[in-house]
């Protein structure tokens, strides 16, 4: 089952014509009511077209220092996971691989946390890099340690993993913090984007055009993965190659992802399963759409996160993990025996 | 001081007729957050969780009682900063079962309800089996709902401590030295709104309706933005706060989230640094301790009006 050109760009027009309107829905959304009309205009002079700003200088201030880059994290994280889990199912052959399950996401959660509690906040997606880098690494030698990649050995020592670098971060936690400066760490370990400025949207989004962007072109080659190494060796992939370009690219997209966004889950893993349903398996077709429906899904969330109980915020990552965990069974059930 | 308050109390025994109720008979039971609490005595050795339980016990001149401290936010202010500093210190932040049970307690004093968990001061019941009591702060009670926080709720544990310690002449005129002091505070009535900004950078955590911060706003005649939350304090998001632009900012200085830091990071972000508070420096700050239930918070209050009557707002 695999889509034609034609209903291939259509599907794609569709979803970017999705994306596009949960962006301009999202913003008009939040605690502050504030009305549509008004929130759209104040963008719009700030984008250099014509007409008056229509707010106040703090209503402006929501809109477009606190809103938007937000929304466009957002949609930011929700592409980057959506495709880093995606590739890693291919490279991994395994339909259970995702940054969160594989260990990825807590390794970028502890390199992420040691620098922010050496003080350089900055370097955070660097030391989020290096965590998910290193987490990447074990979780694979373990795999082969334990007698070649089988979806269950991957998912079991990814779960090893995570539960290791779970347990420094706790332990950095526990030694370091002051004061009540744990619960912050903690919301963000769930996976939250309150506070998200234009910082982080240029960070996000960087990573998604730069990393991102590039792997789609991967597509092709992952298809030939699916028939084993020898047989994508045999249609012309350095395997070898690419399997270490991609791997870094996932891990330096998650790394960056995880400094901002914190370790939000299930994302990387369902939204593949659900685009695969109705674009097939060819990663060519599959994985521009796993980005944009990625980054709708997490646009809504998000705002699901922060207007749901509005004056209060909820970490995202509780939402993506009550709707991801019970896909995650059903796609354990359809891949049973594999798994 | 001691014999002006000593010369206090004596008027306060022979003005008024409960008075004569003051001693303590034991054995005492008292009901707190859910437990019931039996003294065959006045405690003789306590150990004390969080600077306001310290504080409450200092205040009270029961010093000599406390075995042990942990969890203390910040050195006690004066007239207290002396003794205070004399007490043996358990742990930093709270300390566990065994270290309580070393200092050999027979009441465990806890200015937070989560101090008693099995990996802090230990369980309440545990406790109890081992012949120990403990006590929470009322308004830290989370098991059961606490009334919202009074100032009359306030000098209710000032009083049940007291009881509990057979002083309650000590009690008697602590209370009314703070009666008179709060008194003294004459709301504002310039129709002000308010946010008190507790800690956190990216979800401010700030105070709402039911807790300490709600009733010193009150009694200082600010409009809480968040009164109408029902909880002590919360995560809430810069864009309600933005959204509500209160007139003054509350900062919580304590050792580890200072008011500095805060002022800094208000005057940083984007998006607060359009506030008209922090536009207009409009803050009142108060020391974190002063910030829970506890004998600090008439003081501060007093100390806060004074600030609060000295900023200015053109129309």
């Amino acid at each position: 089952m695999s889509l034609n050109r034609g209903p291939q760009r259509a599907l794609n027009g569709a979803l970017w014509a999705l994306l596009a309107l949960s962006l301009v829905l999202a913003v008009t959304l939040g605690p502050a009511d504030i009305a549509a009309t008004e929130v759209w205009q104040t963008i719009a002079h700030h984008l250099g077209l014509p007409g008056e700003v229509p707010v106040t200088r703090l209503r402006d201030a929501i809109i477009w220092d606190l809103r938007l880059p937000r929304v466009l994290v957002a949609a930011g994280i929700g592409a980057g996971l959506a495709l880093c889990g995606a590739i890693m199912q291919a490279l991994t052959r395994n339909p259970l691989a995702d940054p969160y399950l594989l260990g990825l996401s807590s390794g970028a959660a502890l390199g992420a946390v040691v620098f922010l509690l050496i003080g350089a906040a900055l370097l955070m997606p660097l030391g989020a890099f290096a965590g998910a880098g290193a987490a990447m690494a074990l979780t694979l030698l373990i795999t082969r340690l334990l007698g070649g990649a089988t979806p269950s050995r991957a998912i079991l020592s990814g779960i090893a993993i995570s539960a290791l670098m779970s347990a420094a971060t706790s332990f950095l936690i526990f030694w370091s913090a002051t004061g009540d400066s744990y619960r912050e760490i903690l919301s963000w370990l769930m996976g939250s984007l309150s506070g998200s400025g234009w910082a982080d949207a240029g960070v996000v989004l960087a990573a998604v055009l730069v990393l991102g962007v590039p792997m789609l072109f991967a597509g092709r080659a992952l298809d030939a993965f699916a028939f084993g190494d020898a047989a994508a060796a045999t249609l012309g992939v350095d395997v070898v190659r690419l399997r270490w370009l991609l791997l870094g690219a996932t891990a330096l997209l998650t790394g960056s992802l995880v400094a901002v966004g914190g370790a939000i889950g299930f994302v990387g893993l369902i939204v593949p399963h659900v685009v695969r349903l109705a674009t097939g398996s060819r990663h060519r077709v599959m994985l521009p759409v796993a980005m944009l429906v990625g980054a709708s899904f997490m646009v809504w969330t998000d705002t699901a996160a922060r207007s749901l109980f509005a004056p209060r915020e909820l970490p995202v990552g509780i939402i993506t993990a009550l709707l991801g965990a019970p896909i995650f069974l059903l796609v354990l059930l359809r891949y049973r025996r594999v798994t | 001081m001691r014999a002006s308050r000593a010369l206090f109390a004596l008027a306060l025994v022979a003005l008024t007729s409960t008075a004569a109720l003051a001693e303590t008979s034991y054995p005492l039971t008292v009901d707190n957050c859910g437990v019931s609490v039996s003294f065959a005595a006045a405690p003789k050795r306590v150990v004390t969780i969080k600077s306001s339980t310290t504080e409450m016990l200092l205040a009270l001149g029961l010093a000599d009682r406390i075995v042990g401290v942990g969890f203390q936010d910040d050195p006690a202010p004066e007239p207290w900063t002396a003794t205070a500093a004399g007490l043996p210190v358990l742990a930093d932040k709270v300390p566990s079962q065994e270290v309580v049970l070393e200092a050999e307690p027979d009441l465990v004093y806890g200015g937070w309800e989560s101090n008693f968990a099995a990996d802090g001061a230990g369980e309440r019941q545990s406790l109890m089996d081992l012949g120990v009591a403990s006590y929470v702060a009322p308004a830290a009670c989370r098991s059961i709902k606490p009334a919202k926080l009074t100032f009359d709720g306030v000098f209710a544990e000032i009083a049940e401590i007291g009881t509990i310690f057979d002083a309650s002449a000590a009690a008697d005129t602590l209370i009314a030295e703070q009666r008179t002091a709060l008194g003294g505070v004459t709301a504002d009535t310039r129709g002000l709104t308010a946010v008190w900004y507790s800690s956190g950078t990216k979800a401010p955590y700030v105070g709402a309706g039911s807790n300490a911060p709600a009733m010193i706003m009150e009694a200082l005649g600010l409009t809480n933005i968040f009164a109408d939350v029902d909880d002590g304090w919360f995560a809430s998001s810069w864009e309600a706060i933005v959204d509500a632009n209160p007139d003054v900012i509350v900062l919580v200085d304590a050792a580890w989230n200072s008011a500095a830091q805060k002022k800094k990071l208000l005057a940083e972000n984007p998006v607060t640094s359009k506030l008209d508070a922090v536009v207009n420096q409009r803050y009142l700050v108060v020391p974190f301790p002063a910030s829970e239930a506890g004998v600090r918070n008439v003081p501060a209050t007093v100390d806060m009006a004074a600030q609060l009557a000295a900023l200015t707002f053109t129309p």
